[in-house]
């Protein structure tokens, strides 16, 4: 695909901090490179912020290429735009076009309290990660390699499930701003795992408590994560996190 | 405890939504299954009546049972609907859906609400009257278009509401696996539409 440059008229969300009242700012930007990535657009336009002396667009961001997790934006309506299975600092801005206007929204959930402009605190992700606790390991010498054996399938489906991110875009995307992809996968990697099992019943359930305790909604099974998540994770990961729960509930 | 506790987590709820969902859906097979005699003859729907009406225990267990089944479905249908809507706080200023075909999950509530709506005149023009004469009942009822009409705008929505509650049951239930997915999603059309075309031929069948 040739290069060219395109304008784009951007409306982003402002918020000075987590109290002040937000709103949509509009910015007209000129002379983008279909060759940038979302993230060296947003670059330009805080230069060009910063020039004018103004606050440039506070955003999330670290490795910038697709494997940390922190990028985070909903992009006219999906969340890390339109693209599938991609993070929004892998969106290149050739998938737009000259003219098009951009709403740029941080992720919104209760859950997910504004920092600053799209800057949100995903510390609730990392409380279901803390609740799960720990996985027993025997110390000593380390073990032989294949030690352990696992069937090549069930290692492949652990391994889909540990691709999470943890970006959160699957509550952003939720209508009911539920957190059971994200949980459905962090669960289902260690009780697909032989390493997991003693823990497994206790994990679910110290799990599923604490993502209910942070105010995230209920899942009614709308797909909408599944369809967004940047690492394609599937909501098979959910239908085992209910079977895991109620085992633990009542088989416990 | 352990029971209260399980289902106020949000997978209780969810649960409870399949299992009393598939209750409504067994009394469904079961409502069809006792129509179909329609087909046959309206003296036979009457005799089926009567007979099911002689066993005045069974219906009184049975009917009680599905009365509260109905409403732990709707209160817990409520329920999630309001604590969904308090859960995003903020909403966006665009709202898209990334899924293609979300028209059934997205307007569960409402098709649950309109089904209720139907079931209340269902149940005030045929259920509370007297079984003896039900096929009177029944024949007179659907002499009017306007009634047929709104049953059958009633079957749509049901169907509807059936297509994605019938996968979500599964979902829910945990029964997801690729080997099975092209089954399941088939059936989500074949189940509603069943019930569509067999309840909606038997309001068509007084007026031919
Ligand atoms: S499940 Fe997908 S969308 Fe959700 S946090 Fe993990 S990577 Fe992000
Ligand atoms: S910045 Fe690391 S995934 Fe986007």
């Amino acid at each position: 695909m040739p290069t060219t440059n395109i304008t784009l008229s951007l409306e982003i969300w402002r918020q000075k901090d987590s109290k002040a009242k937000g709103d949509f700012e509009t910015y007209k930007l000129s002379n983008i490179s279909t060759d940038m990535s979302f993230l060296e657009m947003l670059d330009v336009l805080n230069e060009q912020l910063t020039r004018e002396g103004s606050d440039p667009v506070a955003f999330d961001h670290d490795c910038r290429e697709g494997i940390c997790g922190m990028c985070a934006a909903v992009i006219n309506g999906i969340a890390h735009g339109p693209e599938p299975e991609t993070t929004l600092c892998q969106l290149h801005m050739r998938h737009f076009d000259d003219g098009d206007t951009l709403v740029i929204e941080p992720f919104r959930s209760r859950a997910f309290p504004i920092h600053k402009d799209l800057v949100i605190d995903r510390s609730s992700l990392d409380r279901i990660i803390q609740a799960g606790g720990y996985t027993s390991v025997n110390t000593g010498g380390t073990p032989d390699g294949n030690s352990t054996p696992i069937p090549s399938a069930t290692a492949e489906l652990a391994m889909d499930a540990a691709s999470c991110i943890g970006c959160g875009a699957c509550v952003a995307s939720c209508p009911n701003s539920a957190a059971m992809l994200f949980t459905g996968a962090k669960i289902s990697q260690l009780s697909l795992l032989p390493q997991g099992q003693p823990e497994r019943k206790e994990r679910a359930m110290a799990m599923v408590t604490a993502m209910d305790k942070e105010g995230f909604g209920n899942c009614t099974n709308e797909r909408e994560c599944e369809a967004v998540c940047p690492q394609g994770i599937s909501i098979r990961h959910i239908a085992r996190m209910n079977r895991e729960f109620v085992k633990a509930s009542f088989f416990a | 405890m352990l029971f209260i506790q399980f289902f106020k987590s949000s997978i209780g709820k969810k649960w409870i939504m399949a299992c009393s969902g598939g209750f409504l859906l067994l009394f469904l097979c079961s409502h069809a299954a006792g129509n179909a005699t329609l087909f046959n003859s309206l003296p036979l729907f009457q005799a089926y009546s009567d007979q099911l009406h002689s066993h005045p225990l069974i219906i009184a267990i049975l009917s009680k049972v599905l009365f509260m089944v109905f409403v732990i479905h709707i209160v817990t249908g409520v329920v999630l609907f309001l604590q969904n809507r308090k859960a995003r706080g903020t909403g966006y200023k665009v709202q898209k859906r990334a899924v293609k075909y979300s028209q059934a999950s997205r307007t569960m509530i409402y098709s649950g609400l309109f089904i209720l709506l139907y079931i209340l005149v269902h149940t005030c023009a045929v259920s509370f009257g007297d079984h003896g004469t039900i096929g009177l009942t029944i024949s007179y009822l659907f002499s009017s278009p306007l009634v047929i009409l709104f049953y059958i705008i009633s079957f749509i929505v049901l169907a509807i509401h059936l297509n994605h509650g019938f996968w979500s049951m599964l979902q829910t239930f945990g029964v997801n696996h690729p080997e099975y997915n092209t089954l399941i999603r088939n059936l989500t059309y074949i189940v509603p539409v069943f019930f569509l075309l067999i309840f909606s031929a038997i309001s068509l069948l007084f007026i031919f």
